[in-house]
């Protein structure tokens, strides 16, 4: 196998560090006379004159900060991250045998370095002037054609060319297919969030079918639970809480009445592959697509468009509190557009409250024309407080009605209680009004309360001192010519002013180069535990590059191709060979991928993922066999108590406690314990990415909390019934309830030995016999549901 | 000729020295084909504790966190002109963040002293401060980037403004180790009653392994949830079922070499078992005397949490833990000094539950014998503003905010820097967060142009020199 000789390599490197040749000693490089030259030589004859390649022309300072089709040759805010330097290093440029020497690279890099490139940045704001739109994901995307590559056999569809034609480049490959039961884990956890039971995993591994995995795959789409796991991914990035103040006292708890009927609607979407443009349709405007306002009765349809919007109202709403002023209102709809930018259009926009973006081409101006759009609902010159923010789920027809009905009653209950005396039969008949009464729910929901206000840019960003006015607009970079107005949309119902849903259709459009890279981004994120791009909630220039943008965009224009369909999409990723392949690195330190891409940028294997705080807490209770599954509703409230360490109540049912963690309280600042611990994000927005911590907090909960503890000796039950004494049948049946797998003939052997080992000790320490053989299996269960093996997919 | 040197071998060998360390980084980085050229560290995975790049002042850091923005003017830097000028329009636009200000002075309420040998000017409100002032090395040029919380937070903390970078705890763990395998590298004492602004992210690891993230021990109750099982175990049972524990996690890992998570879970769990007798002695108060429960104010209702946790503190870094983060109370705000109004009242109460007890762990500290090698760090996260907020507040300041060094090779009764006439900036002597971070690496031993760690390919600093131009400030330095 080829191995650059990396020896050599440092030893001149390191030269070159220590002697900087033909530079002027203590002088950084000038470009005239150090560096143009060796551009010149290498480079010009395409990044030159004429027609350069790539539109990249390299012969000036002015020309490589414009840049070509892959971005900005040079960037002045980090000079020595510069395309320039990246290309020539890694050695991608120039194409061919002949490479910059080191002592060239080096040049580069000490110019790169020096003040002078720094000195370089564009003088002028940013505009929406040409030389901004090479940024690749303000561009629409382009489907290219899978690349040809060499080793066909491996291939398994359109994702598997454009990964393997990069790996290919590099003298790499894919990993081998995974084996069969660690693919079905794979899949189970990546779909429903749940481990396969045992009978499960039986069948599927008996199922010999050519197409046993794609069946499987189908199955699990067609899960209720399927919902539950990737609506709890889009709930992160739209901020979901069901408290609706900032959270920073742990006892007091401001909730945001029947917002889990949002939640419920996620769920139910996921769950029908809703397409993703009707989706965000839904989310932005439901309440726009019915003229529910006239109508007489609120059909069921109407309440789930009206529900939908709840998107919108997650945010973080102080304007209950008398003391503040106009300007908190203000923050509801700052946050509103930070939460919808970093949601849905992958870039980030807080900055442009104040001053034009410094990294994008997205201007204050911009910034103000696209929040215009919330400005009928969330107007600050007709606010609802967030405590009167909410729709009855009845039409106002039925809830003039119902209030007429309940006014009667009241007058009536009146009229009796205007007796001095109060007989029994009295006090019943004052009961049975009373109890006749009517009631509605409550939908948290945004709607348009009046005709469009006036919007204004606030000049730096002080809402003290509006400016000029503004008319609705969409972002100039992010869309095609001409067609940045925003304009009432004609099936726009009644009166409202259409603002959202011209905004929901603007993002939907074919054309808009954001929206579904974001989505599919996102996808592979949850499948790989990487996205394409790195940072989900920033695709500008100051988010990361993508590692394979030719696939991103061929993603992106397939969905769009096919119906926005998110399960089509699963269905393409699971069944490519890159997420089949096996998650293992090579023993060897020494071999050739582990070198050349040890973070596995490439995907030469599957990456080794943690499971999420919910998944971790469902999967233990999953394993214990004793996981409520009802699905929706309001949340489980958890306990608050001063220490920290909340629990799940047992009410309103026993089994409350047991349900899958989703439908726990969800809270911004202090989530339920287990969850905290595991990574469960804050929301004081919305949460874009989570991180994995490895923390002794974590080992401490599954050690010694009394759930992990209960659950542990549910298994060992299960394993009981299963297996009955017999120390070989009950680690056989403990590894399949709790890892998917039989143990291996190592593993069997330790585990016996330990159960007779801990029957001793236990009995040595006094305990009777029965409890001995009994604790010492709860303790084998407990430690399985401690391994790494079962925290981790493989 | 190098021999290829593997992730795991650097572990095993990150005892030898940092020699080999450095140039197994430079291996590394050459072998990676990164576009930089420039050497990344690599310092280990684990706690073991290792050497660092010249012999070390200070071996720990406490970090007293006062976050929220303490006010200068009101605190550590009398200014005369402002007093006099009460009332009268401030002679330039400053700079503000809330709305409701007036561009007009407001005076200090506060009288300053003089206060020990040195002399150093401390206000009236902070007289514990004051009676420990030859040992404190004041630093009034302290400046910043931001004017908001939770981005100035993250500037102290990372060096730079926005989320996702490793806290400085994080990075002195990652290249020291920790001097006791018992317990975490970096601990966080936190007001049980919740956290302050920022929460959790004030401690974050960023991108550094996770083991190197900040842990928070509680000062009631359990030190850390779930520390011990609800029902205990005998001793043998419980090794035992650790010892399974650790032989199943040892054959996955063969699976999965040089999963940096699942050798840093494994360590946890290692790390867990130990922790539960170290981390109780931290509780047990019998073994510290009236006289220290009365120097930290522990029977005062208004200084007793805080005061619990500055004395914890000093029982981590007498431990040998690296890096000790303490949190004011989150009563009445979980900003404590963020005074936007009520300066006077504001001030006063919060100073009544923090002065005490952080000149109390000062002098705790001497007495131990510890103040030599263990830096102890006053800071908010920016100043204030010499101007009006409303009636009697003052806004957010990141031109200009005053801290406390002391211990740890610092200079005692030293003034360093000043602001300009009101004091809404740093004019003389400027210190940037990064220079101040340059500083407190170096007392540990610490060269911050070369301590880095590879992430996705590039040498990650905590001060950016290149960027920032952190320099050492040895001027704040004992000669």
């Amino acid at each position: 196998m080829p191995r650059p000789n990396i020896s050599t390599g440092l030893a001149s490197l390191l030269c070159v560090v220590m002697t900087a040749p033909g530079l002027v000693a203590g002088e950084p490089p000038d470009f005239d006379r150090d560096v143009r030259p060796i551009l010149a030589a290498n480079c010009f004859r395409c990044h030159g004159e004429g027609k350069p390649k790539a539109g990249l022309d390299l012969r000036t300072v002015a020309s490589m900060l414009r840049g070509g089709e892959t971005g900005p040759a040079l960037d002045p805010r980090r000079p020595v991250h510069s395309l320039l330097l990246t290309m020539v290093t890694q050695g991608e440029m120039p194409p061919g045998k002949e490479k910059l020497a080191p002592k060239q690279i080096e040049i580069l890099r000490q110019w790169l370095a020096s003040d002078a490139v720094a000195k370089m940045a564009p003088k002028q704001g940013p505009g929406t002037s040409d030389p901004d739109r090479p940024h690749w994901a303000f561009q629409k995307p382009i489907k290219r054609r899978p690349p040809e590559v060499k080793n066909t056999g491996r291939i398994r569809g359109p994702i598997d060319a454009f990964l393997l034609a990069k790996l290919e480049a590099k003298g790499l490959t894919f990993s081998a297919d995974t084996n069969k039961v660690t693919l079905l884990r794979r899949a189970y956890l990546d779909l429903i969030g749940l481990p396969p039971a045992p009978e499960e995993a039986e069948a599927f591994l008996k199922d010999n079918r050519p197409d046993a995995y794609e069946r499987l795959i189908d199955r699990l789409l067609a899960s209720p639970h399927y919902g539950e796991r990737w609506g709890r991914h889009w709930l992160d990035a739209a901020g979901y809480v069901d408290n609706r103040l900032f959270d920073g006292d742990l006892a007091t708890i401001y909730p945001n009445e029947g917002i889990w009927r949002y939640r419920d609607y996620v769920v139910r979407s996921f769950n029908a592959d809703k397409p993703w443009n009707r989706f965000i349709t839904e989310q932005l405007a439901g309440d726009e697509l019915a003229d529910w306002r006239n109508a007489d009765k609120l059909t069921p349809p109407m309440r789930e468009l009206l529900t939908a919007t709840g998107y919108l109202r997650l945010i973080e709403d102080h304007t209950s509190e008398p003391q503040y002023g106009i300007d908190k209102r203000y923050d509801v709809v700052f946050e509103v557009m930070e939460m919808t930018s970093t949601s849905l259009l992958g870039v980030t926009m807080e900055c442009c409250r104040c001053h034009d973006h410094k990294y994008d081409p997205i201007s204050q101006r911009d910034y103000y024309q696209l929040m215009a759009c919330f400005e009928p609902s969330y107007n600050v010159r007709d606010w609802r407080k967030p405590q009167d923010r909410f729709l009855p789920d009845v039409s106002p027809k039925e809830k003039a009605a119902i209030d007429q009905h309940n006014a009667a009653v009241d007058r009536q209950i009146g009229e009796l209680q205007k007796n001095e005396e109060k007989p029994a039969d009295l006090l019943k008949r004052v009961a049975e009004l009373a109890a006749s009464k009517k009631s509605y729910g409550k939908i948290q929901a945004l709607w348009d309360v009046g005709p469009p206000p006036t919007s204004r840019l606030m000049r730096r960003g002080n809402v003290n001192t509006p400016g000029a006015e503004l008319k609705p607009a969409f972002v100039k970079v992010l869309s095609q010519s001409g067609t940045t107005a925003v304009q009432r949309p004609a099936e726009t119902q009644g009166t409202s002013s259409g603002r959202r849903l011209a905004l929901a259709h603007w993002l939907t459009s074919p054309e808009h180069p954001l929206t579904a890279r974001v989505m599919v981004n996102r996808a592979w994120h949850h499948h790989f535990g990487r996205g394409i791009v790195a940072t989900l909630g920033n695709l500008g220039r100051s988010g990361s590059a993508p590692s394979h943008p030719e696939l991103l965009d061929w993603l992106a224009v397939d969905v769009m191709e096919n119906g926005w369909s998110l399960k089509r999409l699963h269905r393409q990723i699971m069944t490519s060979t890159a997420y089949r392949q096996s998650s293992r690195r090579p023993a060897n330190t020494d071999a050739f991928a582990e070198r050349l891409d040890p973070e596995n940028h490439l995907l030469w294997r599957m990456n080794l993922r943690r499971l999420e705080a919910e998944i971790v807490r469902d999967s233990v209770l999953a394993v214990g066999g004793k996981l409520d599954r009802t699905m929706g509703g309001p949340p489980i409230s958890i306990t608050n108590p001063p220490d920290g360490v909340s629990e799940v109540k047992r009410e309103p049912t026993p089994t409350s406690a047991s349900r899958r963690s989703l439908y726990l309280f969800a809270r911004r600042v202090y989530p339920l314990k287990i969850l905290e611990v595991f990574d469960a994000p804050i929301m004081p927005v919305n949460c874009t990415q989570r991180t994995n911590s490895a923390t002794v907090l974590q080992s401490l909960t599954f050690l010694n909390s009394t759930f992990v503890i209960e659950q542990a000796s549910l298994v060992a039950s299960r394993v009981r019934a299963q297996a009955g004494e017999n120390g070989a049948r009950q680690v056989d049946a403990a590894y399949q309830f709790v890892l998917t797998r039989p143990p291996s003939k190592g593993e069997q052997e330790k585990c016996q030995a330990f159960l007779r080992e801990q029957n001793a000790t236990y009995k040595k320490n006094g305990r009777s016999p029965d409890r001995a053989e009994g604790d010492s299996l709860t303790d084998l269960c407990h430690m399985l549901l401690c391994s790494n093996e079962f925290l981790y997919v493989e | 000729m190098f021999r290829s040197i593997s992730r795991r071998d650097l572990l095993r060998q990150s005892g030898l020295g940092f020699g080999s360390l450095a140039l197994a980084g430079m291996f590394q980085q050459a072998g990676m084909l990164s576009a930089q050229s420039e050497p990344a560290e690599r310092r280990g995975d684990n706690l073991r504790p290792r050497p660092g790049h010249h012999p070390a002042k200070a071996k720990a850091v406490i970090q007293l966190f006062q976050n929220g923005g303490p006010s200068q003017m009101d605190l550590f830097d009398p200014k005369t002109e402002l007093t006099r000028r009460n009332g009268q329009p401030h002679p330039e636009q400053v700079e503000t963040f809330q709305l409701g200000n007036r561009n007009v002075l407001l005076g200090s309420p506060f009288r300053f002293a003089r206060r020990g040998r040195c002399g150093m000017e401390l206000s009236e409100i902070i007289p514990h401060l004051g009676s420990v002032a030859d040992d404190l090395c004041l630093v009034r040029s302290m400046h910043t980037e931001n004017n908001n919380h939770p981005f100035a937070i993250n500037m102290m903390q990372t060096g730079k403004t926005f989320a996702g970078r490793p806290a400085i705890g994080s990075w002195i763990s990652y290249a020291l180790g920790s001097e006791n395998q018992n317990l975490p590298g970096y601990v966080v004492l936190r007001d049980p009653a919740g956290y302050n602004t920022s929460g959790r992210m004030a401690w974050s690891n960023g991108w550094l392994p996770a083991l190197y993230q900040g842990t928070e021990f509680g000062s009631s109750g359990n030190v850390v949830p779930h520390l011990r099982s609800p029902q205990p175990l005998p001793a043998d049972a419980q090794n035992r079922r650790l010892q399974l524990l650790a032989d199943l996690n040892e054959d996955h890992r063969r699976l999965h070499p040089r999963e940096l998570d699942l050798d840093a879970r494994i360590y946890n769990f290692e790390l867990a078992a130990r922790m539960q007798l170290a981390a109780s002695d931290l509780l047990d108060l019998s073994r510290e005397t009236a006289a220290t429960r009365r120097l930290y104010g522990l029977d005062n209702p208004p200084t007793a949490g805080y005061g619990l946790r500055c004395l914890m503190a000093r029982r981590l870094v007498e431990a040998g833990v690296r890096f000790v983060q303490v949190f004011p109370p989150i009563s009445p705000s979980s900003q404590p000094w963020d005074n936007h109004g009520n300066l006077r009242g504001g001030l006063q109460t919060i100073c009544a539950q923090v002065d005490q007890p952080s000149a109390a762990l000062i002098t705790d500290l001497k007495q131990r014998g510890l103040f030599e090698e263990v830096i102890v760090l006053w800071t908010g996260e920016f100043g204030r503003l010499p101007i009006t907020e409303g009636s009697d507040g003052r806004d957010h300041n990141r031109h200009a905010f005053s801290l406390l060094l002391a211990g740890g090779g610092f200079q005692g009764g030293l003034v360093h820097g000043a602001t300009d006439e009101f004091g809404y900036q740093a004019v003389e002597n400027r210190v940037s967060v990064p220079d101040l971070h340059a500083t407190l690496l170096h007392q540990l031993g610490l060269d911050h142009t070369r301590l880095s760690y590879l992430n996705n390919g590039r040498p990650e600093r905590l001060t950016d020199p290149e960027v920032t131009g952190a320099r050492v400030i040895s001027a704040l330095l004992q000669s």
